[in-house]
């Protein structure tokens, strides 16, 4: 969880130092240091509450029901720690959220590529019709699905399975990895398909001996993009399990409210730190990777 | 095109999607239109009624109304926070010289985090006892008045369960004007600067029309994604209390999986799918028609 707290003190020390103003070539305006000022406030309310959260899951239970929320814990403990182990299986949400992150993102990366190769590579008559079928899973928004999906569920027994969570949320992602892909292949000369082709190698071998091999990078962004929304899909998960063993992260931490509606809040904020930190290690050390892919997600698509 | 391509192998590639994408997506669609057309409540048999469900919607049903002009004040909070606050903050960010990568880094954290966690975080910051973040901090700036518990509050509570979706998702908008605002040529604004173009004019004839096939495409997510917004109000409030941040998207969940009432969940349903393509075929035509002019 030091992960989590590093960054925000490193904003808040090293920001203001970070380009005093005599040492910059021009002089520094009245705008830009205004513009600095509000930037640092700006990020400081966006960071907070989450210093806040890691914060509070260190204080005692005694502290945070009476003290002020601002200040420093009076002492730190691990005890909530201990506590968000023994109530839920913050491990077995953990893994499960695993399961269901890699098996949607395999569909999704190996069928977005294929699809993005019929459309853009070999091409077909009525490929601006698919191209189109693809735009309304981005509009649509993912609840009209519940519905008809619990009932089909219901009809063929996958209510309650990894598969009843992956279908929904690889088919909603489809259509951003379809694009994805599609604007990367327009960026692959015709001629080395064209040679290729003189060399008789038929559209199986240029997939996978041209395309796909070329793809790597686009597979990655594909890949962060989803998986932050995939990781905490709450409603898909929420509808369709039931089974303790099956529950992913942001249904494990439901459990933490307790029957009558009493929380032990500090173990609560100690169980979400712990489910936070996966994703938020990845996002730390891949947050160049992942900013582009969604600066590229949102410009291309 | 190919030229070795055959029928054959287009299909062999183009199959394997479409069927998934069809099983999740298409296929659904279709079916709540089929089943809005019905009263079931999944035991019973199928029992056709015709308009009745979307007469009772449209009519007959004061909570649907509710919840719709809720759904649209959600929206405008959310479009506001996110929108309007990152193309603020991506235009104060281009004036700084150094450390843009960390605070972009930064401002994109809430994106990651689920929205359970955001949700209990949230309702922390509201509470009032053990009093929480935000009535503390009315309490120091003089503002005690204020101090109240937001989410039991009739006339707040929608406003306090937009915020939260309104602060996660800013960071990533923020993120993609901010490149957009970068590509725009140095040279255009230096020229426009060299002709005495004040910071807003700079913005407004300058950058704003340059950045503005990117503010269409993020002024299309955002409201798509506002209008299905349903975790945080579900998981805070619950629609509560009464009906006072219940959204098309939570009274539609509860009418199916409380109510099991499919017929009239699935018309529902509907009517926010048609809700989302009207949403963005209005954007489309409103901010097109202001380019072309």
């Amino acid at each position: 969880m030091t992960a989590q707290a590093a960054p925000v003190t490193r904003t808040i020390s090293a920001l203001p130092s970070s380009s005093p103003p005599y040492r910059s070539r021009r002089r520094p305006s009245l705008y830009r240091t205004l513009s600095k000022t509000l930037i640092i406030l700006i990020v400081i309310v966006q960071v907070y509450p989450l210093a806040w959260l890691f914060i509070t899951s260190l204080r005692t239970e005694h502290d945070f029901a009476t003290g002020d929320p601002f200040a420093l814990p009076a002492a730190l403990t691990l005890d909530n720690y201990a506590r968000a182990f023994q109530t839920g299986n913050l491990g077995l949400n953990i893994l499960n959220s695993f399961i269901v992150t890699m098996g949607a993102n395999v569909l999704i990366v190996i069928l977005g590529m294929m699809a993005a190769y019929a459309i853009q590579v070999l091409g077909f008559r009525l490929s601006h019709l698919v191209r189109g079928l693809f735009l309304i899973g981005i509009i649509v928004p993912v609840q009209i699905a519940l519905v008809p999906l619990f009932i089909d569920y219901s009809t063929v027994n996958l209510l309650d399975t990894y598969q009843s969570m992956i279908i929904p949320l690889a088919g909603f992602s489809l259509p951003m990895s379809v694009y994805l892909f599609s604007s990367f292949f327009e960026y692959i000369p015709r001629e080395t398909y064209e040679a290729a082709s003189l060399d008789g190698a038929g559209p199986y071998r240029i997939f996978g001996l041209i395309t796909l091999p070329l793809s790597v990078n686009t597979v990655v962004t594909v890949v962060l993009v989803n998986s932050i929304f995939i990781w905490n899909d709450f409603i898909f998960a929420n509808t369709f399990v039931l089974s303790e063993e099956l529950k992913t992260i942001p249904l494990g931490l439901q459990n933490y409210i307790g029957a009558m509606g009493k929380v032990d809040w500090t173990a609560t904020f100690a169980a979400v730190c712990v489910t936070i930190t996966p994703l938020l290690l990845v996002f730390l050390v891949l947050n160049k990777a992942m900013i582009q892919g969604l600066e590229s997600g949102a410009t291309k698509g | 095109m190919l030229p070795t391509r055959s029928r054959l192998s287009v299909l062999v590639f183009l199959l394997p999607p479409l069927l998934l994408y069809g099983a999740a997506v298409l296929f659904p669609i279709l079916q709540s239109l089929f089943l809005s057309f019905f009263s079931w409540n999944g035991i019973s048999d199928m029992e056709f009624i015709g308009l009745a469900n979307y007469l009772r919607m449209f009519t007959g049903d004061d909570v649907f109304w509710r919840s719709f002009f809720n759904a649209l004040g959600y929206l405008a909070i959310c479009l506001i926070l996110q929108l309007g606050g990152a193309l603020f903050v991506a235009s104060l960010l281009t004036s700084l010289r150094r450390g843009a990568e960390l605070i972009k880094t930064l401002y994109l954290l809430p994106a990651v985090i689920s929205t359970v966690a955001i949700a209990f975080l949230f309702v922390r910051i509201y509470s009032i006892d053990p009093v929480g973040l935000l009535n503390q901090l009315l309490h120091w700036i003089g503002l005690g008045d204020l101090e109240r518990a937001w989410l039991s509050d009739v006339n707040t509570v929608l406003a306090a369960v937009s915020a939260p979706e309104g602060w996660r998702f800013t960071g990533l908008y923020m993120l993609i004007i901010y490149a957009a605002l970068l590509a725009v040529p140095k040279e255009l604004e230096e020229a426009a600067i060299l002709d005495g173009a004040s910071r807003w004019q700079l913005f407004t004839k300058i950058r704003f029309p340059f950045i503005r096939p990117v503010w269409i495409t993020t002024v299309i997510m955002a409201t798509t994604y506002g209008l299905r917004g349903f975790d945080i109000p579900y998981l805070m409030t619950n629609g509560g209390p009464g009906q006072s941040s219940e959204l098309l998207t939570t009274y539609m969940y509860k009418t199916a999986f409380t109510s099991t009432d499919f017929g009239y969940a699935s018309t529902i349903s509907v009517f926010i799918v048609i809700e989302c393509l009207v949403a963005v075929g209005l954007i489309l035509v409103m901010l097109k028609r202001k380019a072309d002019a």
